[in-house]
């Protein structure tokens, strides 16, 4: 050994000899004997990647013949992802809605039907109202007024989180079993309100978004601002002008309006279907 | 210092007498005696100075590995004048810090117990002449691996080489690549952290 004289604490010298005493730990034999074999071999390194015995041209050919097979089973787990489309459960009031920039007559609902689709722009007049359905997952009644671009239902498996927007007028959404998991987010020009399972209102108004939560939690920030939750019998006025959030108790009318609609469409989203 | 009689298993690594030039001469030329030879002189010093450093049989026999597949590789490069035993604990030294640097590492770190077959139960299974002796041995070493391993790894590489290895500073100082002082240094900070890791543990 070659050890210079330290200057060493008593508690320090016993650790050092601790460890001067070490024993040299025996590998396992079987270990040693293969890597001197193949040390002295040369062969030392050369298993390390397991090569399969197969020929590239091979290879080759069984991706270009999987490739298809791989395309046709996305398009099918694509098309058995899709949710529920959007059905009109029922119109209320007349008048002409707009639906990607062409009229469409409230009284013609398969026509509105034909026509909505996930990103679809809707207009609604002044004087009538839908609602629209996704079997099993959720209602949206567009009130008189309101612009929508409507979003996509649910995925089954994935892409469970969908976003519609609202430039003015008023939503009431209200959610079913086959939402469990999903998560609907709106979009206003002022406030941001995530939809976890529950029933509310968005209402857009010049001064700014009202969240009005019937039943559940719902989370509403301003847009680009942390979210608050919204619990029920509450709601969130998202001011336009900069103002503070503000958090209230749910707006009277709306409670009967969000009532009658979680009633009337309770039973045929817990039935899934007509 | 702890009763070496009850090590017989686990004897302090070999410091023979490094290869003549002409045996050297022989490795550098990938002579499968020579290389024989090479590696029984040289295999137990690398693997037990591995396993101080990592404190893991799999992780020591998978370095112990790469150094001597490292050593096949480079044997031209061995200069046949000088002994080859700082030669190798370089190589054992970059390969350890490669892996500390490695975020399999890290992760393994995470979860990883020391190494799973304790001093202890190799001791129990062995057939010591003294088992009270052997239990208290297999414990003192025990203490003082899991000590080691507690240190950050500099400091742990200090310890082992001039400790375990028994190499000067100068030596350890061309192995890790640091000047001589702080080598020095180093080992000082080494010494006292393993002191107060182990203060009260060795009795």
């Amino acid at each position: 050994m070659t050890h210079e004289p330290e200057r060493v604490t008593p508690q320090e010298a016993r650790a050092r000899d601790a460890v001067r005493g070490l024993g040299a730990p025996r590998a396992d034999a079987a270990f040693r004997e293969r890597l001197k074999r193949d040390f002295v071999t040369g062969r030392i390194g050369e298993r390390r990647v397991l090569e399969l015995p197969v020929a590239w041209h091979r290879r080759l050919a069984w991706r270009l013949a999987l490739a298809p097979v791989a395309a046709a089973l996305a398009v099918v787990v694509a098309l058995a992802n899709r949710g529920p489309a959007w059905t009109v459960r029922g119109t209320l009031g007349d008048g002409i809605a707009v639906v990607d920039q062409f009229p469409v007559p409230l009284g013609h609902a398969d026509e509105l039907q034909r026509r909505l689709h996930p990103g679809a722009r809707l207009r609604m007049p002044e004087g009538g109202q839908v609602e629209l359905a996704a079997a099993g997952s959720m209602v949206i009644q567009v009130a008189a007024g309101t612009e929508l671009t409507l979003p996509a239902s649910p995925g089954r498996w994935f892409g469970r989180s969908v976003t519609a927007t609202t430039a003015h007028g008023v939503i009431r959404v209200t959610t079913g079993p086959a939402f469990h998991g999903a998560r609907l987010h709106v979009d206003t020009p002022e406030a941001s309100v995530d939809v976890l399972g529950t029933t509310l209102a968005v209402i857009c108004e010049p001064a700014g978004t009202c969240v009005c939560v019937f039943d559940g939690v719902v989370q509403v920030g301003a847009r680009g601002a942390a979210q608050e939750p919204v619990s029920s019998g509450h709601r969130r006025f998202v001011f336009n002008d900069g103002r503070p959030p503000e958090m209230a108790g749910i707006r009277p009318p709306e409670i009967g309006r969000l009532d009658d609609l979680r009633a009337r469409q309770r039973s045929w989203l817990e039935r899934g279907s007509d | 210092m702890p009763d070496r009689s009850v090590m017989e298993e686990t004897a302090q690594p070999p410091s023979s007498s490094p290869p003549g030039q002409a045996e050297l001469e022989r490795v550098r030329a990938r002579d499968p005696e020579a290389l024989a030879a090479f590696f029984e002189r040289y295999f137990d010093r690398v693997y037990a100075t591995v396993y101080r450093l990592l404190g893991d049989r799999t992780l020591a026999e998978d370095m112990t590995q790469e150094v001597f597949l490292k050593v096949h590789r480079a044997a031209h490069q061995l200069d046949p004048t000088r002994d080859p035993g700082p030669w190798l604990m370089t190589i054992a030294h970059n390969a350890c810090r490669d892996l500390w640097r490695s975020g399999a590492w890290k992760m393994t770190r995470r979860a990883a117990p020391l190494d799973g077959e304790s001093p202890l139960a190799s001791t129990l299974a062995s057939p010591a002449p003294d088992p009270e002796r052997a239990l208290l041995s297999a414990e003192r070493e025990r203490l003082v691996q899991e000590a080691l391993a507690k240190l950050p790894e500099p400091l742990r590489v200090a310890i082992v080489l001039h400790d375990y290895q028994g190499l000067g500073h100068e030596e350890v100082a061309a192995i890790t690549g640091i000047h001589h002082a702080a080598a020095r240094k180093r080992y000082s900070r080494a010494l006292a952290a393993l002191a107060r890791l182990l203060e009260g543990s060795l009795g």
